[in-house]
């Protein structure tokens, strides 16, 4: 996790990550989404620039997508839900580049404009996770205080993350990446090599980011919406919260592990 | 003051030097213009000053540079921030902040100057660039003059010894040019300062001190504008405009150098140059015999009002033929992009009422009114977005649901028209501008419309660039399509157009033949335009010529004979 | 309508140090999150009220009342079907159910409308100021910065429409271009739909992220990153408003807590 920190010693890095959140809180506010199940969620498609500007842009696009969508909260929603959809997004742009190329037999291992079949898988792979991750972390943080449940959110999020990523996100990048390579802004040929954190254990930190994700999302939503039997909801006020963040926590630790060890 | 012993440089993925073995030396206080076709090592030049190159852009970087005697290598642009100040052409990316005193103070903040020498170099610096008023104004609500400006001021707030512009024109207006121009001349009375113009307009810059012109990242000649003067030929060899006025000096067999339009008006006089009889009787003859078809597009009573109740048009009526080659000039802001939008579609009329063909656009689509209104938009990146020419020209066919067979038919055609036909399966980003402006052109061209409207089609080009573009348009015209032109450049639409829209604050001021519009300068100034140098000229010697040949071919020697006075004239 | 939410107002609350307002922002989603029951989070809903009334903020309400109405709904909804409760009403809705989805819904609401008080008095610089003093990292603040004033000139005049009328941003520009070809948006199934976004997106990005080199060029030549110690031209500073401005936060703040755990 160190290029986190070290990028901001980039001038270039520094300002992907402004033209980041902008194109992304850009495309949030205007464009609108494509209603999948009317008046409940949409398909925005702005939501494939963190998965395709991450591969490009590594840390820039994880900070740049957490900038914007808080710029996009800056137009209407800014409220507690904030601070998780800051976190949420940081996560949805930073899980793309961690994993791409560290999934074993499942990674293609090949230049990100390879086209070939495999590479489709592992995009849609990795880009599966970061959605799911994304959903998770804000659905978590916004049932622990309450807001919305985790049962409705971290679907609805993950769907709405996945869909948008998986049909746009491989034309996006096939017809960015030889581009951005031309212009010199890849973030691999900004940063110098001893800026970027070694990957101490990148196979245990795939495996482990993945159980977290999955695992935080099914509990979640198996506790949330009750078919898990052995965490009742209680009776009375409603106080639905605390099984749901305690159930998911463990995973969601994990999961931040896994981060770090990739 | 600037240094530069025998440097070199190669961009990282380009196999030939950018710059090879540049010397050169720039005196403190000198005012030096530096020219160059696209692509001759000026902006790479620039770059390398302030380590620009190689801390931002990678390649690989030889020789020594040196400002006020101290060599820069190792030190990063931020480094030399208060030594070396840049002005870029591109406003839109060198302003920060919300507020035009915060965006003076950003660059002294990062340097730490104190607070109260701050506010001391914002005032004087907002002074110089005459933006005082607008102060606690967001400078995205300026003018593209201003915001230019606004740029200058931040940059001489860092206080540098030496200033390099970076084309700093290239996206201005006419009256924004003008303003910027006067800035700077008022920011040399002030200071001595060094200051080096990346491809100014030769014919703005005869009051600089020395211009160096790059071929192939070699100075390739240098000197002072009244040593460049005779140089036409040797200029346009190296992709540059030479100076209007003395192309005409030239051609008139004269060898002295003239200020302005009015002394070079006087000296063919005084050197018994006279408009030949009947000469402008012939050029307007001239003009009759091209004449067009009936109505293709009409505009009745045409009103356009943005949800804020802004008033962008006001009641435009016009027509334009078949055949025509016609030209809408206008300020920044008179409306003329939002008028040539309602002809595709694009915006639908608040009032009023447009028919095409006879036919009303009102509830026709988009996407069939494509097939008969082509509109290429000013700036090519802001629809190119295919891997290869050939499908990006492919796009506009293919959304009308054509068979593959046409589809390719058409882009072979279209990218034959260009000039781009061994292109086909090249990335357009890696093309110059100029040729992206071809592709835009080109998938205009592949829907087959009859009427083609091109948005500002040469800002940008470079001078070769512009006339390869000019004959294009030409071409199209000549092939049967009509063609309407938005543009800035006058010199374009003097050359090229027949006739002429003027527009200012959302309506049309007056519209008629070039010819006749050209020669009442009174009327273009009024509205923040001036006619080419030759125009002038010609307008002063009293013939209503539009290009360099026309007023040549108009002029005799000798002094009997009536004058012609068949245009106004304005002195 | 302009896009952002800043009203260029003289108010009590403009007045206030930017972090003041952070603070008072922060504490009344602490206060939000203590309570499920309608009741008190109403009373915190009208302080706030109160407040952005103070801070001329309130003409802005129009702007969101639709998301406002629509968060609420489905707050209410979900957790409806979601919470358990003992007294059934239709279907497995309970009232307790109910009451805690109302609750949900003002609590969201009251955040929203403590966050649109805040954006509505307060600049972006002042707002980055304020976190810059608060210790963020200057080049975080930066760019966060940088990246809000982007917005409006890469969305264009759709929405930015009072400044001025010609500039027109990328997202506005390349729809028309791409529309003039013939692009249509409208038609198809949701997964066309969304492919017919790529010539949009495509030129959008590329288009913006051609300024990279430029705008890093630009940073740097203003000294951008210099690495000495920054100073600042804006000054902001706590005054006696602040200070009253915190403390009757905080003893509002307070009662709420005191409501919260005696009862």
């Amino acid at each position: 996790m160190r290029e986190v920190l070290t990028m901001w010693r980039h001038t270039k890095m520094v300002v992907l990550v402004a033209l980041t959140a902008a194109v992304y809180a850009a495309i949030l506010i205007p464009l609108k989404g494509i209603p999948l199940i009317p008046g409940f969620t949409e398909i925005r498609p702005a939501n494939v620039v963190p998965v395709v500007f991450s591969l490009l842009f590594g840390p820039a696009g994880a900070w740049g997508s957490a900038f914007g969508n808080l710029i996009g909260d800056f137009f209407g929603t800014l409220g507690l839900g904030s601070i998780f959809g800051f976190v949420g997004n940081f996560f949805y742009g930073l899980v793309p580049y961690k994993l791409w190329g560290k999934m074993g037999p499942l990674s293609s291992g090949q230049a990100l404009d390879a086209r070939s079949t495999r590479q489709l898988l592992e995009y849609l792979l990795v880009a599966f996770l970061a959605s799911l991750s994304c959903a998770v972390i804000i659905a978590w943080g916004v049932d622990l205080f309450g807001l919305v449940p985790f049962g409705v959110l971290a679907p609805i999020i993950t769907l709405n993350n996945f869909i948008a990523a998986a049909i746009l996100g491989p034309f996006l990048l096939w017809l960015m990446y030889p581009r951005a390579k031309r212009w010199d802004i890849l973030w691999t040929e900004i940063m110098e090599p001893g800026e970027i954190s070694r990957a101490p254990r990148p196979w245990v930190g795939a495996v482990l980011m993945w159980i977290g994700g999955i695992g935080g999302l099914v509990v979640g939503v198996a506790i949330s919406t009750g078919l898990h039997a052995a965490l009742p909801f209680q009776f009375g006020t409603g106080t639905t919260g605390l099984g749901v963040v305690a159930g998911v926590l463990p995973f969601l630790l994990l999961f931040f592990l896994g981060c770090f060890l990739a | 003051m600037i240094r530069l012993e025998g440097v070199s440089f190669r961009y990282r993925s380009a196999p030939e030097p950018a710059l090879s073995e540049v010397t050169c030396h720039i005196r403190p206080g000198e005012l030096v213009g530096l020219l160059g076709r696209s692509g001759s090592g000026r902006s790479t030049l620039a770059s390398t000053l302030n380590g620009t190159i190689p801390h931002l852009v990678r390649g690989e970087l030889r020789g020594r540079i040196s400002i006020a005697g101290q060599d820069i290598q190792g030190l990063r642009p931020r480094d030399l921030a208060d030594r070396v100040g840049f002005l870029f052409q591109d406003f839109e990316a060198q302003l920060f902040s919300t507020n035009v005193a915060l965006e003076v103070a950003f660059g002294p903040e990062n340097l730490g100057v104190p607070r109260a020498e701050i506010a001391r170099r914002v005032d004087r610096c907002l002074r110089l660039a005459r933006l005082e008023v607008l102060r606690h104004k967001a400078p995205a609500g300026l003018s593209g003059g201003q915001k230019q400006r606004l740029a200058l001021a931040s940059v001489l707030a860092l206080e540098p010894r030496a200033l390099v512009l970076d084309e700093p024109t290239s996206d201005l207006d006419p009256a924004g040019r003008r303003d910027l121009w006067e800035a700077i001349r008022r920011l040399r009375e002030e200071r001595a300062l060094t200051l080096l113009i990346i491809d100014p307009e030769t014919d703005e810059v005869g009051w600089a001190d020395r211009l160096i012109v790059l071929d192939r990242g070699r100075v390739a000649l240098s000197g002072t504008p009244a040593e460049l003067w005779s140089e036409g030929d040797r200029l346009d060899a190296l992709g540059v405009k030479g100076f209007t006025l003395a192309r005409l000096a030239t051609a008139l067999g004269l060898a002295e150098r003239w200020q302005d339009t009015d002394g070079a008006a006087a000296a063919i006089r005084a050197a018994g140059w006279r408009v030949a009889e009947g000469a402008a009787d012939r050029l307007r003859r001239a003009d009759d015999e091209r004449a067009s078809g009936g109505a293709l597009l009409d505009v009745e009573d045409l009103t356009h009002r943005y949800p804020d109740g802004t008033e962008a048009l006001a009641g435009v009526s016009c027509a334009i033929r078949r055949g025509e080659f016609v030209a809408i000039l206008g300020q920044n802001g008179s409306g003329k992009t939002t008028l040539v939008k309602h002809f595709n579609g694009i915006l639908t009329p608040t009032a009023g009422d447009i028919r095409l063909s006879g036919q009303s656009l009102r509830g026709q689509s988009l996407a069939r009114l494509s097939r008969h209104v082509g509109l290429v938009f000013q700036n090519p990146d802001h629809q190119i977005f295919a891997e290869r020419i050939r499908d990006e020209v492919a796009f506009g066919p293919r959304l009308q649901g054509l068979s593959e067979n046409e589809v390719s038919r058409r882009v072979e055609e279209a990218l034959e028209a260009v000039g781009l036909s061994d292109a086909g399966d090249l990335d357009p980003f890696i093309l110059t501008k100029g040729s992206r402006q071809r592709v835009a052109v080109a998938s205009t061209l592949a829907t087959k419309p009859e009427l083609i409207i091109l948005d500002e089609p040469t800002t940008g080009l470079d001078h070769r660039e512009l006339l390869g573009m000019m004959a294009l348009i030409q071409r199209l015209n000549q092939a049967g399509h009509t063609i309407l032109i938005v543009t800035h450049a006058m010199a374009v639409a003097a050359t090229y157009v027949r006739r002429v829209i003027l527009m200012q604050d959302g309506r049309i001021v007056r519209e008629g033949p070039t010819r006749e519009i050209f020669g009442n300068e009174s009327g273009l100034f009024d509205l923040g335009l001036t006619p080419p140098p030759v125009v002038q000229v010609g307008n002063r010697l009293g013939v209503p010529a539009l290009t360099l040949e026309e007023l040549v071919g108009s002029l005799v020697q000798g002094t009997e004979g009536p004058r012609d006075k068949g245009t106004e004239t304005r002195q | 309508m302009n896009l952002f939410l800043y009203l260029d107002r003289e108010s009590p609350v403009h007045r206030l140090d930017p972090r003041t307002k952070i603070f008072l922002l922060l504490g009344s989603f602490v206060a939000a999150v203590l309570f499920f029951q309608p009741g008190p989070l109403l009373a915190l809903l009208a302080v706030l009220l109160l407040y952005g009334a103070v801070g001329r903020a309130l003409g802005n309400l129009r702007r969101v009342w639709f998301l406002l109405l629509s968060i609420a709904l489905i707050s209410t909804v979900s957790w409806s079907v979601f919470a358990r409760g003992s007294t059934p009403l239709v279907w497995r809705v309970t009232w307790e159910g109910l009451r805690y989805g109302i609750g949900a819904a003002i609590k969201i609401d009251s955040m929203i409308v403590s966050g649109l008080i805040f954006l509505s008095t307060t600049r972006t610089e002042e707002i980055v100021l304020g976190l810059i003093r608060l210790r963020v990292p200057y080049q975080a603040a930066f760019a966060f910065s940088l990246a809000i004033r982007m917005v409006p000139t890469i969305i264009g005049t759709a929405l930015a429409i009072r400044m001025v009328p010609t500039i027109i941003g990328t997202v506005v520009t390349v729809a028309e271009a791409q529309r003039s070809r013939g692009l249509d948006l409208e038609s198809g199934g949701p997964v066309q739909r969304l492919r017919s976004h790529v010539p949009l997106l495509v030129p959008i990005f590329l288009h913006t992220l051609r300024n990279t080199d430029q705008l890093a060029k630009a940073l740097e030549s203003r000294g951008f990153g210099a690495g000495r110690e920054r100073t600042s031209y804006l000054e902001i500073g706590f005054h006696v408003a602040d200070a009253f401005a915190l403390i009757l936060a905080g003893l509002i703040l307070a009662m709420f807590i005191a409501i919260r755990f005696t009862g």
